[in-house]
């Protein structure tokens, strides 16, 4: 008897007993929803979660920061002049390992287009803070080195910054406007291109836009930070709006508001580190009021949470496999002692047990098939459920491998769960099967 | 060459500690288009003779050849083999596929010699009219009388071809009239060269074969012609 056949049989079968066979199909449905559901969910994680890592500029990314001062040390800490500019010059001197430098200076001001207005912090920054905080080329242009040295009033916006403030123009057509930074006038350099997500750039409603102005941010959000950014040369915001505060500073001693570096090779990552570090020790006179702070451990934090959440997410759906496995099992026994008279006739007119094997097989498996097919059609509407549930970064996302993983899991429950079953009815004897009432 | 051929075949099965003598050293030779009943009461070892001539079981000692396969010693795949080749079976309850219909089920010995579907159909189809079914082919089991479904019985177990063709008790379920019609049939394909076991307790339907073989406590105990 060849598999066709069989298949005949067997799908004959399973349409005589409608409901019972839906009924053993229901584990393998909700199984194979569920592992593709978590797939998409862990997929979707993932997704959200590289594209996280990638706009807060990547393993790459380097911050000096403050530390707090040891108590043995506590009598130098004047020595040490803090982070400076010094520490940027230093680092781009003999760190050749550190590609980008980017020191920064802040101040919140008022903000102004003469139509709509409101209070931002600003940023004073060098060219190769674009490429630090991993920004897309914007309309107009970046910051440049001709305007942090002649400490031109440039200023570069993000998007939401341009939408805010010129509410009737495209953010391209605000390259040139003069934006007015306690009522000092810039002129408008560039403007960032718009930072979303994967799915906010798919949905079409603008009625969820997460990307709102929000000046009380509710957590972190890299996307929406960079869309409010307001950009000035690092040299027109210390003689703007910095240079007066304290007479004493001038732009070599003035203590920065942030210090970030790029590593130009992760091979390397160890060593520019060191080169980093060997460059702060001197401009800081040995004093230890410094660290570096690196993405690697948050990095592995979020990696190993995905990881936990596949594998945990991963197992539960599998136990439902399993359960639908054994309800299939359970289903083909009771069917195989109900037809064990059949499986008689047909071991008296010549099947072997060969024959009756491949056919319970053939049945248990288009079982668990037309299950995971189902399956399927259930997890597309589980995942729209999904999608209303999960936060928007981590919308959860059907891949084809998902769904052939899922799939091919099913078939491989139903061809286990069958053996035992199929192996029983292949075993019975024909004289007595043929008696059995 | 026997059709049939039996030496000293016994057949034991064991209950628990206590050994049953079902068959107790058979010799016996059925020759190519024979008609011939095996007669006994119930518990004299006719049906185990009737299992081991038609396949569906190996005898635990002696030598048994049927249609040139020796058999003595036979697993229950190579029985299956011959059974599906050379023996054809009509039992007294019919034993009928309820989910097929009727070329399905004169189909079903063809499904496991591995013809193609179009092949199966083709020959279920001159078998069903030759059995005068031809109009019935489309209806399940349930639908037809009890001789209808013996008829269906007897076309299945034509349909390859067989050597031999087993029928154990093909009567019982019927009424006489009926019954006489099976027998006809019986003694028909008999006359066209078929060869034809015939397994009963009643000597007065035994009575349609040519040779009668009389089973007692395992043993021949008898042979005869009516």
């Amino acid at each position: 008897m060849n598999l066709f056949v069989a298949l005949q049989i067997g799908l004959r079968e399973i349409a005589a007993h409608k409901f019972r066979s839906f009924l053993s199909m229901l584990g393998i449905v909700l199984g194979v929803s569920s592992l593709i559901s978590t797939l998409a969910l862990t997929t979707g994680i993932e997704r959200g979660t590289r594209a996280f890592m990638q706009q807060v500029g990547g393993l790459e990314y380097v911050s000096v920061v403050n530390k707090e001062i040891s108590n043995q040390m506590f009598d130098f800490w004047n020595l040490s002049p803090g982070r400076t500019l010094r520490d940027a010059q230093a680092i781009s001197a003999s760190a050749p390992l550190i590609s980008h430098v980017s020191p920064e200076l802040s101040f919140g001001a008022a903000i102004s287009s003469g139509i709509q207005s409101d209070r931002r912090q600003i940023r004073g920054v060098f060219p190769d803070y674009f490429v630090v905080a991993r920004h897309d080329p914007p309309f107009g242009r970046f910051l440049t080195d001709l305007d942090v040295e002649r400490g031109l009033r440039s200023a570069v916006v993000g998007d939401e910054i341009a939408r805010l403030l010129w509410p009737s123009l495209k953010p391209a057509a605000v390259v040139g406007k003069t934006l007015l930074i306690n009522d000092r006038p810039f002129e408008v350099v560039g403007v960032l291109p718009k930072y979303e997500r994967v799915e906010d750039k798919n949905s079409k409603t603008p009625g969820r836009n997460r990307g709102g102005i929000s000046r009380s941010g509710r957590r972190y959000d890299p996307f929406r930070q960079k869309n409010e950014v307001v950009l000035i040369p690092f040299s027109t915001m210390f003689f703007d709006f910095r240079a007066g505060a304290f007479p004493m500073d001038s732009m070599e001693t003035i203590r920065l508001d942030a210090l970030t570096l790029r590593v130009g090779d992760l091979g390397h990552f160890r060593t520019a580190l060191e080169q980093a570090r060997a460059a702060l020790e001197v401009t800081h006179r040995g004093v230890d009021d410094f660290d570096l702070e690196t993405r690697e451990e948050w990095f592995d934090r979020m990696e190993s949470s995905i990881r936990a959440t596949r594998l945990s997410g991963g197992l539960i759906a599998t136990i439902s496999l399993v359960v639908g496995g054994i309800g299939i099992m359970n289903i083909m026994l009771a069917s195989i002692s109900e037809r064990v008279r059949e499986i008689g006739i047909r071991l008296a007119v010549g099947a072997r047990g060969h024959d009756i094997f491949v056919q319970i097989m053939a049945e248990s498996i288009s079982i668990a098939v037309i299950g995971g097919l189902l399956g399927v059609l259930a997890s597309f509407g589980l995942i729209e459920i999904l999608k209303l549930i999960a936060p928007s970064e981590n919308a959860p996302i059907m891949t084809l491998g998902g769904i052939a993983f899922s799939v091919g899991f099913a078939v491989l429950a139903g061809f286990f769960s069958g053996i035992y079953p199929a192996l029983r009815a292949s075993r019975l004897n024909p004289i007595a099967a043929l008696r059995y009432e | 060459m026997p059709l049939v051929h039996l030496e000293g075949v016994s057949k034991i099965y064991r209950v628990g500690d206590q050994e049953i003598r079902a068959l107790d050293s058979v010799d016996l030779q059925i020759e190519k288009g024979e008609f011939v009943s095996i007669i006994g009461p119930s518990g004299s070892g006719k049906s185990t003779l009737m299992h081991l001539l038609g396949c569906l079981d190996a005898p635990t000692s002696g030598r048994m050849q049927i249609c040139g396969n020796d058999l003595s010693s036979a697993s229950q795949n190579r029985l299956a083999d011959v059974r599906n080749r050379e023996i054809g079976f009509v039992f007294q309850s019919f034993n009928l596929l309820q989910k097929l219909d009727v070329i399905e089920n004169i189909e079903l010995p063809l499904v496991y010699s591995g013809l193609p579907a179009a092949e199966r159909r083709r020959r279920a189809e001159q078998v069903a009219s030759d059995i005068g079914l031809g109009d019935r082919m489309a209806n399940r089991p349930i639908q037809l009388s009890g001789g209808q479904c013996q008829r269906v019985a007897i076309g299945r177990a034509l349909v390859n071809n067989p050597s031999i063709i087993f029928a154990d008790e093909p009567t019982g379920n019927l009424d006489s009239a009926t019954g006489k019609m099976i027998l006809g049939m019986f003694s028909d394909l008999n006359a066209s060269g078929k060869t034809i076991v015939l397994v009963t307790h009643d000597s007065n339907i035994a009575a349609v074969s040519r040779r009668v073989i009389e089973i007692h406590d395992g043993k021949i105990r008898r042979e005869y012609r009516p």
